[in-house]
């Protein structure tokens, strides 16, 4: 028993030069990131603006940069894997097996639990409350503090890579190999705390959201008037607040047989490893509608506005999705089919996973009619989302051949399946989010991303992808399994090659995003999004300012249709001026910044900190901590500020200014068309 | 829907319009709520959930209940007492302004029944047809 | 304030068995349309979804129960090491906890410091003997060798029990902080919330309970 747990010298990876590097890079970059805002005097502007916020929309920002950052670690994950199965062929490489267990297992926790969650969670951030019409979330500081959690699980996952090592046992840590048996490192450990601390964020969201889309709605705002996103979103957040704590309580008891020599799934003592499988499932499964039903709700925003159509099969694009929502909890045994519950039970699962394929259907229909007669826009959004229909329905079908349990015995855990997930991620999450921030970003920012770069990143993911995964579908029906560290079979020598080159084509894409970002910022005084509206939007979130003021709407808005905003406009362009009469602005309350998220999150890091390397003292200062921080926000008094009704009237006026302008400029363009219709 | 543009006009995060209720807050047929009326509520419950649990205790004992149906008599006074406890102490009711409370509480207990029964129903197939380690491991002598 | 919100306020119950809607009603009620709720609704709401998300989080550990019941590793099974008597003890504590939980509810909506106070010390006082029965167990379990690391049916046991008791400890922490605020704060809107949201951890504690000693001890003895 020392001071620093199992934590020594050793745990710095003194002699691995591969992590040693990488490590230092990391610690460098975000060494200097710090130094640059403390030198430069911005600290106090992103504590007050950013650190401290509670602002919906600046949570969802920075959700979106988190994930963006760690797309970036992901995707060099992925870049070294690929390159390691390139070299690797009858040659060891230049990974070895234990930095080869932890890339994939890193890649693979981080693109779900850092990347793909925090992006779809950080677009409803941004636009679920202002497409309902209202200021902010239910719990406003509550939001911060799920965000911050997840902050601290990605913090402590990238910690694993300077210090001590991460999970190498996939990205889901299958016992009795995690157990301490066969896993006596501090790998699992990082994994299992920082998906416990990140989970408990989520958990928060998802609460934090079901209520806000339940309880806080503009008046007049039925549930059959509710944007499509939002249905999604209400969708993807019940699954949170039924599947995390199935996470929650899966992870425990792992933790448990690790650190107390529990036997749940241990193969001494009567442990059954086999419910391990059962448990994340019954987690997994609905883990993945949870990312793809807020694509989903997305793509129907974009495909509607971009076809100048209300969206096909409202209704029956809701029970589809509230269908997924209740079916994809009834499917998890469709990941281990090869357990060996038999026959009758397989056969169940398997038909209830095909069914899941008739909602799904449904949508893709919807979509089609949707653009079917209307005047198709093809934006970067746009493209993204007729990329993702055409990549998803073929995603989709492999996976109905995978749902069918006798195939399943021969594809179970071969590169196919490899290629099926990646499919329907990228092919709906990656493309959803990517459609979702082009098309959002004008709101949250003020101005619109350049079209060019946009459509360029688009066209070079699309075939990346393809070539990357294509041949994964080859490998695998040849017989390849995943995770495979050097192999001597020559057929899959090619494909693999192939394969390498999709990666270094979507990195290009990136690059083009990256560029895309850089020249849209320097250009951002010709592209400023004046008008609140840059694509002649339909719902409510396109009501007012980009970017909107802090209490989003200075009145809320009155809900009279299915499309809002369009309703408006229609309306307006009717009686010739705003629907509403400039009101009696009153002050404003809204909650107050509180640095709660960022001292819970800093708690959570030094508490799972200490959990990883057994520094109990240090734990027990952590909880302690913990609680006190409870016992403070329990204690404070003041949690609104009022923002005073001149503030108010100021920024609506310029909202409704640049509205009405843009309303005679309308009918001043249709005078002039009109004039000219005689002569033709 | 209302045209009268002032009718909304006051909407800070806090205000509302139409009322949905809250679980734990006196019922809303009690109206005024008066001491004696919640407390009878109160009262009825903690009878009849002590009752209840009377009962499961007393079901336990073979010669009371035929046998087999000792664990299907358990669960049915199990799921009384929670009906009880919701009905009594939460004040859960089917009125419409609940409509949201049972709702969230129907998808609850689907979901718990799925991973409940689910769970069981997986892994007794799989000891059925699978060699349990335990077994495995009496079989290599360990 | 609209008049409609206005006569709700004053207390009348627009869907009293026997009345129609009286004018003024809005007509969204329950289905959250009429804008956004107040601040009670939306706390209850959110901690009513976070009560059912525990109720799940509970699910996982009580099917690892109900799957590794007879995995005793050859050690003892729930006939050998149950005593119903203390269970029925814990039972009773709980539900007279629960119970006085309620009264404290009342009080509370009276505004009656004295009487809030004495009813959460009760409650307090029975929860506390519930943690210190349930320790005597656990620690009786563990000196007879049958402590969780014995078998994976003691596993399941003591995580699922346990994880009960550590939710008991937490709402004992939290009772805690109640009683001193209810005096430090007053009764005002956010210390109400809070002790809304308290009364329905508490009551889902107890709620939880049935279920454990109804599978986990009463169908547990009768399991051979």
């Amino acid at each position: 028993m020392t001071l620093l747990g199992k934590l020594t010298w050793q745990a710095i990876p003194l002699h691995e030069p591969l992590p040693l590097f990488s490590g230092a890079a990391v610690v460098i970059i975000m060494v200097a990131i710090v130094a640059w805002v403390v030198i430069k005097g911005y600290l106090p502007y992103l504590w007050r603006e950013w650190i401290t916020s509670v602002d919906h929309k600046r949570i969802g920002v920075m959700y979106c940069i988190l994930a963006g950052v760690m797309l970036l670690r992901g995707f060099i994950d992925a870049i070294m894997m690929r390159t390691q199965q390139v070299m690797a062929y009858n040659a060891p490489g230049f990974l070895p097996p234990s930095h080869f267990a932890q890339v994939f297992s890193a890649h693979g926790t981080i693109m779900i639990f850092f990347v793909a969650m925090p992006f779809v969670i950080g677009l409803m951030n941004v636009i679920v409350p202002l497409q309902l019409g209202v200021r902010d979330v239910a719990f406003p500081t509550l939001n911060s503090v799920s965000f911050w959690l997840t902050a601290a699980g990605a913090l402590l996952v990238n910690l694993s890579l300077v210090v001590g090592e991460f999970d190498r046992t996939g990205w889901l840590p299958y016992p009795p190999l995690s157990e301490l048996a066969y896993s006596p490192g501090v790998g699992v450990d990082y994994y299992c705390w920082s998906l416990q601390i990140s989970g408990v964020g989520t958990l928060m969201t998802g609460i934090n959201f079901v209520t806000t889309i339940l309880k806080l709605r503009a008046p007049g705002m039925h549930y059959t008037r509710m944007p499509m996103f939002c249905w999604t979103a209400l969708a993807s957040n019940l699954l949170i607040v039924a599947a995390f704590p199935v996470l929650t309580a899966t992870l425990a008891m792992l933790l448990l047989d690790r650190y107390v020599g529990f036997h749940f799934f241990t193969d001494t003592g009567g442990g059954n490893s086999m419910m391990f499988m059962n448990l994340i499932w019954a987690w997994g499964h609905p883990e993945v509608y949870i990312l793809v039903l807020p694509a989903f709700g997305i793509y129907s925003e974009v495909v509607s506005t971009f076809s100048s159509k209300p969206l096909f099969g409202y209704r029956s694009m809701i029970y589809a999705t509230m269908a997924i929502c209740i079916i994809s909890f009834m499917v998890w045994l469709h990941h281990f089919f090869t357990m060996g519950a038999g026959a009758d039970v397989n056969a169940i699962f398997g038909i209830a996973s095909m069914i899941i394929a008739v909602p799904t259907g449904v949508k893709i229909f919807n979509w089609l009619f949707t653009m079917y007669g209307g005047s198709v826009r093809f934006t970067t959004p746009m493209l993204w989302s007729i990329g993702f229909i055409v990549t998803f329905a073929i995603g989709g079908l492999t996976g109905v051949l995978l749902a069918v349990p006798p195939a399943d015995f021969q594809l179970h855990n071969s590169v196919f399946l490899v290629a099926h997930f990646h499919n329907v991620i990228i092919g709906a999450v990656i493309f959803g989010v990517f459609a979702g921030y082009v098309y959002w970003f004008p709101k949250a920012f003020g101005f619109t991303l350049d079209e060019r770069l946009g459509k360029w990143a688009f066209w070079l993911w699309l075939i990346g992808f393809w070539v990357a995964w294509g041949p994964g579908y080859v490998v695998g029906l040849e017989g390849m399994t995943r995770r495979l560290q050097h192999y001597d079979v020559a057929e899959w020598h090619p494909w693999l090659v192939v394969a390498e080159g999709g990666v270094l084509i979507i990195l290009l894409g990136i690059i083009a995003q990256i560029a895309q970002i850089v020249v849209s910022v320097r250009t951002r005084e010709q592209r400023r999004d004046v008008t609140g509206d840059p694509w002649d939007g339909r719902n409510l979130e396109w009501a007012t300012a980009s970017p909107p003021p802090p209490f989003n709407f200075a009145v809320l808005p009155d809900v009279t249709d299915q499309e809002p905003y369009w309703d408006m406009k229609a309306r307006a362009r009717e009686i010739g001026q705003l629907t509403r009469p400039e009101p009696e602005y009153q002050p404003i309350h809204m909650p107050r910044n509180s640095p709660t998220g960022f001292v819970t999150a800093f708690l959570a890091v030094v508490s799972g900190f200490a959990l990883i390397w057994h520094i109990w003292w240090l734990v027990v200062l952590g909880l302690a901590g913990a609680y006190a921080t409870f016992v403070v926000f329990a204690w404070r008094d003041h949690d609104e500020e009022l923002i005073p009704a001149e503030e108010v009237a100021r920024l609506d006026r310029a909202n409704r200014a640049v509205r009405s302008a843009a309303l005679h400029h309308r009918q001043l363009r249709r005078e002039v068309e009109t004039q000219r219709e005689p002569r033709q | 829907m209302s045209s009268d543009p002032n009718r909304f006009e006051q909407f800070d995060l806090g205000s509302h319009v139409g009322e949905d209720r809250v679980l734990g807050e006196a019922p809303s047929e009690l109206h005024p709520p008066t001491l004696r009326s919640e407390l009878r509520g109160y009262l009825i419950g903690l009878v009849l959930a002590a009752a209840l649990t009377a009962a499961s205790f007393w079901a336990l004992d073979e010669h009371v209940i035929y046998g087999p149906g000792i664990v299907m008599a358990l669960i049915v006074f199990g799921l009384a007492q929670v009906g009880v406890h919701l009905a009594f102490f939460l004040h859960l009711t089917t009125a419409p302004d609940n409509a949201n409370n049972a709702l969230a509480l129907a998808f609850g207990v689907l979901i718990v029944s799925l991973i409940f029964f689910g769970s069981i129903w997986v892994m007794f197939h799989m000891n059925q047809h699978m060699i349990p380690a335990r077994a495995l491991m009496e079989m290599r002598g360990g | 304030m609209s008049a409609a919100s206005t006569a709700l306020r004053a207390g009348s119950d627009p869907y009293h068995i026997g009345h129609g809607p009286s004018t003024g009603v809005p007509e969204y009620t329950g289905h959250g349309a009429g804008g956004p709720a107040p601040k009670r609704i939306v706390v209850g709401y959110g901690f009513w979804i976070f009560i059912l998300s525990d109720v799940i989080l509970f699910s996982c550990f009580f099917a690892t129960y109900t799957v590794l019941i007879e995995a005793r590793n050859g050690g003892p099974g729930p006939q050998q090491l149950f005593d119903l008597h203390n269970t029925a003890v814990e039972t009773a504590c709980l539900l007279l906890s629960s119970f006085s939980c309620g009264m404290t509810s009342l009080a509370v909506a009276r505004h009656n410091l004295l009487w809030s106070e004495i009813t959460l010390a009760i409650t307090g006082l029975l929860g506390l003997t519930f943690i210190g029965l349930e320790v005597h167990e656990f620690l009786g379990l563990v000196a007879q060798g049958a402590g969780p690391t014995r078998s994976a049916f003691l596993t399941s046991f003591f995580a699922l029990v346990g994880c009960h008791g550590v939710h008991v400890t937490a709402g004992l922490l939290w009772l805690g902080t109640m009683m001193a605020q209810f005096p430090a704060k007053g009764f005002k809107q956010t210390i109400l919330h809070r002790y809304l949201c308290f009364s329905l951890f508490w009551h889902a504690l107890d709620i939880i309970w049935i279920g454990i000693f109804t599978v986990v001890y009463l169908i547990g003895t009768i399991t051979p």
